[in-house]
């Protein structure tokens, strides 16, 4: 038992060298990848058990690690282990564990072991969505009530909690039955269909509760998400917030004067059809704004599929070229190979070599074809999408003048009826009492006058800020859209060209080694 | 070519002699069938008729009833007339003798009779069933009506009978199954009459005409992209196009002339008779059953001909089981301009008047007349067609099933001849045989077809081309080797074949496998490991010593498998395409396209030599490995991974060998098994086919049996009221008069006791409960005053009880002394009824 005496380490480098070593690959393959060097990023699985490990230290590097196992060690907090994200496997048992932390990056772990630790609370897990397998014998956990944590996690199916102070509780086993009802296996036992029938009659009324706030929660977060989606159509047809009164409302929330003069007398009337005309408008921009976002979607998906057609249809012509050219290419390869006499050879070589450049031209005109046809449908495209949205914003700039007009109107309308009131008031012939607000305005006729045309103004304002908004959301979605499938294009004809000069330079280089091979 | 009755009738004898045999000599038969030239005209009996037995014929068939005297009175009447009006016409077919020399008119033989089998619920069932059950006899002479017109039941006894029998008989069951049928005599070519079919094309040789599918056209988008230019001269494509079509036409026109030229060889010298030959057809009118035109049954054949059909001469009437019409319109020229309006009385003369029109005319013409016709029909008092003498068809399951006169039939047609059988009837289930010949004499056979049905071993169809000796058979799902269809030239293993199988029932997903002398290439369907296509290249044969036997063994030089991609794995990574050329050492992997790439990346591996005698094995060097990557970017594989792929692969080429050789075993033990079925085979006899399956029979009388023995023993598990006084009687074996009195009056007795009994054992209780309530009673009026509050309540709940149980026992005593009286009587009604005491007592 010499093992416990010795001090508590860190994993270091030697160890992990010595860990890899011993658990790669043996024989020849061993004797390959000792020359070669392993990389720490290749490591697929590592096995650090029994070596008296406190702090873990210096795995970092090991990112593609699927399984890792650091049981039988004195590790006291679970640290270092953030970038190994691919980790499906993970053992912890048989250490000085107290809190559980730092596994949140580890959101692909399916099977993870913290077996004979000191934890007292199941906790810091809630990333872990695909866990099937957990452990948490011989622990400290105390409260039968933790158990519930385990209920977010809709993959386990089999949980040891087996050596901890809940188990004691004579309801323990029916406990967890009934509320992780997926649980396959329960402490090392295959849970029968009468523990399972007893253990819900018992918690039949606590869990439907449970599982009916868990479904409205559920259909809370579904309602929201299915009136994101909403929104987030609305704002890909650029018209968001228009299918009401909230161009409206937001005309007159930063208007303090405006609030004022809707307390005069006949204003309310009047607010009342502006409103109303304001929201009509509103609502024609916000309908021909979704038709309109259907058919340019229409559009898109058209060209889209149209130019992935053609690029498939190309790509297949050419793959068959490449492969009848490699198919031959082998088989000459195999003939010349057999020729011993080198001018005959020589013959061969450049014939070949005639015939790869050959190939290289009919693959380049081939891309070239596909090039040209390719812009013709992208100038098309371009041009009714333009036209569309041209149409489009026409449209728009259209209503929102209306609304202008309208706000003009309306603006007319109310200083004659603030000027009428100013009048009244003056005159005393005002029958209402007025707000003190009101008081303020109504001194004379400039401060009247003034506070409606800053009220008019700042509607005006708000109206052509929407439409700026409008507009140029609109105009830099075109262009984007435009630029991405310009971009695409061209990225996808450098792919191409450079395969090509690729495989054709690999051929040729091919020849060439042939031929010096001989030559020697 | 003439009919030649004599020369006939011995060939005739050995064939029908050879049906009375059973099934032992069916294979006998067969080859004997075959070795026969049988010359076309023989497809009907010139035996005489068998003698009808009088005494077993109803007797409807033996005299007539009045109204049938009636009816042929008129039926006189109308032929005196009809002799009068039309004296160039031939005589009408109006009242023949039937089979007991008793003259009836036409339409009463005509018996509406739907028969409970399936297939015989539509026309093209009715009208193949009788063209299959007959055999023909020729009318003698050719040119004039029979005299003699059978009943259908007779015809369908003997399985022979004229045109107009068939006809007879076909019309029955299409009247039986709804249909407006009619029986047409009237004249028609000599091919028609004789049933000489050795002109006509085999209808199994007819090209089926397959629906093509029509490509749904591509609908052209928007933003197709337009074709590259074609830079081919317009002029010279026009023509070339032009130099073919000429090409073609010239060739096309060959051909017509060799076509028109063997029609002409072909054509049948002119028949002296033409026109005259008097024949028998069914006539369907549109209207029931969903038909939608006119047209005629040839019954002999069973085909649907249209009415305006060149065969078809001319026609004197028609009749159903209601009227008779006659024919008024010209057939100088055929049945071509003719009209089956039969209300219309400038067309058609009918028998009985009015009657029954409403149903023939069709609905437009029923409307006016009916009106008239009802007022007439008052006044005429229109005599009905009487109800057909003939008794009902029946044909029994048995002869069902045979079909053919004795099972078989055999049809002759141009260039080819139809042999048909009964299910069960050979020993190979062997039911159809079609031999299709080079030459119009039938000599040179070119290819055999035969069709089996219940094989064992799922057999279903074979045909054989003689020119290639080639050999096809499919069979039907359901074989342990799932075996679909088989090509072959002969059953020796490693020679040229094709084999394809149901591959969603085999394991290994196998679809098909295509063998020639050095190759075997093998296709499969949904593996889980995605291969899709195997390629085997063998070597001349060498002596393999295996497990201590020497195996003549084709080595193999190189396999070639072709997978499909798996989308769980890059493209790069997933192999597309492995060659092992096992005889070169070498290995090549090639992987799928990734995606927008035109070149796939490739490993070629050279196997290192193994550890030989003396020599060491062979290590790793990356110099064993070349290949090609696509992208030069991407990350080249190390040494190490390139090792173990090549160790993988290395395990994989003495897999794909093992898997190679399981296949050539499988081979060989489909080909010795496929020897032995043919050289045995056993029919499959279904669980629901009572007459053939012995054990289901059996198991179905045992269980009649077992029923029987139940219901037998519940009877006598039935309580014997007797048995106790008759024990104390001793057992007599006959009651005797006084016995049985004694008998009764005990059992009476007895009964009575019992009652009694019951009733003073009630009343007893009842007594005692009252008792003890009474002293308890008396108890607690002492103790009243000193007793606790406890107990006073257990008092008063013991009162209530016992003051309920009292009251239950009363209402039970009342019961019981209301019934037992009823009970009583019960009891000696019953006895008065004994089997053992009935007869004394009465």
């Amino acid at each position: 038992m010499n093992w416990q005496q010795d001090e508590p380490k860190v994993i270091d480098e030697e160890m992990l060298k010595q860990a890899i070593e011993e658990q790669g690959p043996q024989g020849q393959a061993g004797d390959i990848s000792k020359k070669e060097g392993v990389q720490y990023e290749d490591v697929l699985q590592l096995r650090l058990d029994y070596r008296n490990i406190l702090k873990i230290y210096h795995l970092w590097h090991f990112t593609s690690l699927t399984k890792l196992q650091l049981d039988n060690n004195v590790i006291e907090r679970i640290e270092g282990l953030k970038n190994l994200t691919n980790l499906v496997w993970l053992d912890l048992s048989f250490n000085n564990i107290q809190v559980i932390e730092g596994l949140n990056s580890l959101v692909k772990l399916k099977d993870l072991s913290l077996f004979n630790n000191r934890i007292s609370v199941i906790e810091n897990l809630d990333s872990l969505r695909d866990l099937h397998v957990l452990s948490f014998g011989n622990n400290a956990i105390a409260q039968l009530e933790n158990v519930l944590y385990l209920r977010k996690f809709k993959n386990l199916r089999t949980l040891n909690l087996a050596g901890n102070p809940i188990c004691e509780e004579e309801s323990y086993k029916t406990f967890v039955t009934a509320y992780l009802p997926d649980l396959v296996y329960l402490d090392y036992r295959l849970l029968d269909e009468q523990t399972r029938e007893t253990a819900y009659t018992k918690y039949k009324y606590a869990i439907e509760g449970m599982q009916e706030n868990e479904l409205q929660e559920q259909q809370a977060i579904e309602a929201q998400k299915i009136s994101n989606e909403e929104l987030q159509l609305h704002k890909d047809a650029f018209v968001e917030f228009l299918n009401g009164p909230q161009l409206y409302d937001s005309m007159f929330d930063e208007d303090p004067d405006g609030e004022k003069l809707a307390l005069l007398p006949g204003m309310e009337e009047l607010l009342e059809s502006f409103k109303s005309k304001m929201e009509a408008l509103c609502v024609q921009i916000f309908d021909a704004g979704l038709t309109q976002h259907a058919q340019r979607t229409a559009e898109v998906e058209s060209f889209f599929s149209c130019s992935h057609e053609a690029v498939a249809d190309n790509r297949q012509k050419a793959a068959q070229i490449a492969a009848d050219f490699e198919s031959s290419r082998r088989q000459k390869i195999l003939e010349m190979q057999q020729i011993t006499d080198v001018e005959l050879l020589e013959d061969h070589i450049s014939l070949c070599q005639e015939q790869a450049s050959q190939l290289s031209e009919t693959l380049l005109s081939l891309e070239l074809q596909l090039v040209d046809q390719l812009e013709d449908i992208f100038k098309d495209f371009e041009r009714s999408i333009s036209d569309m949205v041209g149409g489009f914003i026409e449209y728009v700039q259209g209503i929102f003048a209306q609304c202008r007009d309208l706000e003009n109107q309306h603006h007319e309308q109310q200083l004659e009826i603030a000027l009428a009131t100013l009048e009244k008031v003056v005159k005393n012939e005002l029958e209402e009492e007025i707000p003190d607000d009101m008081a303020m305005l109504l001194v004379d006729k400039d401060t009247v006058t003034n506070a409606v045309s800053a009220s008019h103004d700042i509607h005006l304002l708000k109206i052509d800020n929407r439409e700026d908004e409008l507009l140029t959301r609109i105009n830099s979605w075109m262009s984007g859209l435009l630029k991405s499938i310009h971009d695409e294009e061209v990225k996808r004809n450098r792919k191409r060209t450079s395969e090509i000069r690729n495989y054709v330079s690999y051929v040729k280089d091919e020849l060439e080694d042939m031929r010096l091979s001989e030559h020697h | 070519m003439e009919v030649l009755p004599e020369e006939d009738f011995e060939e005739d004898v050995t064939v029908t002699d050879d049906e009375d045999d059973d099934e032992e000599s069916a294979r006998n038969l067969e080859s004997s069938l075959s070795n026969i030239r049988i010359t076309p005209t023989v497809t009907h009996i010139t035996k005489p008729r068998p003698r009808v037995a009088l005494s077993k014929c109803p007797s409807s068939y033996k005299e007539n009833s009045s109204q049938e005297k009636l009816m042929l009175a008129m039926a006189e009447n109308f032929r005196q007339q009809y002799v009068l009006l039309y004296p160039d016409r031939k005589a009408l077919l109006l009242c023949p003798v039937n089979e007991c020399g008793v003259q009836k008119f036409v339409s009463t033989t005509l018996r509406s009779t739907l028969l409970p089998y399936p297939e015989l619920y539509d026309w093209e069932g009715c009208a193949s069933f009788v063209a299959d059950y007959l055999s023909l006899e020729l009318l003698d002479p050719p040119f004039e009506l029979p005299k003699q017109l059978s009943s259908p039941t007779w015809v369908l006894q003997t399985q022979r009978g004229t045109c107009f029998d068939f006809s007879i008989v076909l019309c029955s069951l299409l009247l039986g199954a709804g249909y407006n049928a009619y029986c047409v005599s009237g004249y028609a070519t000599k091919e028609m009459c004789l049933l000489d079919q050795s002109r006509q094309e085999c209808p199994l040789l007819q090209p089926q005409i397959q629906d093509k599918i029509e490509e749904p056209k591509k609908p052209i988008k928007k933003y197709s992209v337009k074709p590259p230019r074609d830079l081919q001269s317009n002029f010279e494509r026009r023509q070339e196009e032009k130099e073919q079509a000429e090409a073609e036409a010239a060739a096309l026109k060959k051909q017509l002339d060799a076509e028109r030229l063997q029609k002409e060889r072909e054509r049948p010298p002119p028949d002296p008779l033409r026109g005259l030959r008097v024949h028998c057809w069914v006539l369907l009118l549109a209207g029931n059953r969903e038909i939608p035109e006119n047209f005629f049954i040839d019954p002999l054949t069973g085909k649907s001909y249209s009415t305006t059909n060149e065969n078809f001469l001319g026609i004197e009437s028609v009749w159903n089981h209601q009227n008779y019409w006659v024919n008024k319109q010209d057939c100088t020229l055929g049945c071509n301009e003719m009209t089956f309006d039969l209300g219309d009385l400038s067309k058609w003369e009918y028998v009985l008047c009015g009657q029954s029109l409403s149903i023939i005319s069709e609905p437009k013409t029923l409307e006016e007349p009916e009106d008239e016709e009802e007022e007439e029909m008052d006044e005429l008092k229109v005599f009905e067609m009487p109800p057909s003498w003939v008794t009902t068809i029946n044909i029994s399951p048995a002869d069902m099933e045979m079909r053919y006169p004795g099972g078989m039939k055999v049809i002759e047609y141009r260039k080819a001849k139809l042999e048909k059988f009964a299910p069960y009837l050979l020993k190979d289930g062997l039911v159809t045989k079609l031999t299709t010949y080079k030459d119009l004499d039938c000599t040179q056979a070119s290819t055999i077809k035969e069709w089996f049905k219940h094989r064992s071993d799922h057999l279903d169809e074979r045909e054989l081309h003689t020119d290639s000796n080639e050999t096809t058979e499919h069979f039907r799902p359901g074989r342990s080797d799932a075996l679909k269809y088989h090509r072959y030239l002969t059953l020796v293993p490693e020679t040229e074949r094709q084999m394809d199988f149901y591959s969603h029932i085999r394991t290994d997903g196998l679809a098909r496998r295509i063998e020639k002398p050095f190759e075997m290439t093998e296709t499969f369907e949904d593996r889980t490991d995605f291969l899709f296509y195997r390629h085997a290249v063998y070597g001349k044969q060498i002596k393999v010593i295996r497990a201590g036997e020497a195996l003549e063994q084709r080595p193999l030089q190189r396999v070639e498998e072709h997978f499909h991609r798996d989308h769980s794995k890059p493209a790069s990574k997933d192999v597309a395409e492995r060659i092992f050329m096992v005889s070169d050492r070498r290995i090549q992997v090639t992987f799928h396209l990734e995606d927008e790439r035109i070149i796939p990346a490739w490993l070629n591996f050279i196997k290192p030599k193994e550890a030989a005698d003396s020599q060491k094995a062979q290590a790793f060097t990356p110099q064993m490995v070349s290949g090609f990557q696509v992208d030069p970017s991407t990350k080249p594989y190390t040494n190490l991974q390139l090792y173990e792929m090549l160790v993988e692969l290395m395990k994989e080429e003495e897999n794909v060998e093992l898997c190679i050789r399981d296949s050539e075993k499988e081979v060989r033990s489909i080909l010795s098994s496929r020897e032995k079925e043919d050289s045995y085979t056993d029919l499959q006899i279904s669980i629901y086919n009572p007459t053939r399956n012995e054990t289901a029979r059996l198991h179905m009388e045992e269980k009649e049996r077992m029923a029987k023995e139940k219901k037998q023993r519940q009877k006598e598990k039935e309580l014997d009221l007797l048995a106790p006084s008759q024990v104390r009687l001793g057992l007599p074996e006959v009651l005797t008069r006084q016995d049985a009195l004694q008998l009764r009056t005990d059992c009476l007795n007895e009964f009575k006791q019992q009652l009694f009994n019951k009733a003073s054992l009630i009343q007893s209780r009842m007594e005692k409960e009252t008792e003890e309530l009474q002293k308890k009673q008396q108890w607690y009026q002492k103790n009243y005053l000193t007793m606790s509050n406890e107990d006073e309540d257990d008092y008063l709940a013991y009162c209530s009880d016992a003051m309920f149980r009292i009251h239950v026992l009363k209402m039970r005593l009342i019961r019981h002394k209301e019934r037992a009286p009823q009970k009583y009587l019960a009891l000696e009604e019953k006895l008065k009824r004994h089997p053992r005491l009935a007869s004394h007592l009465l």
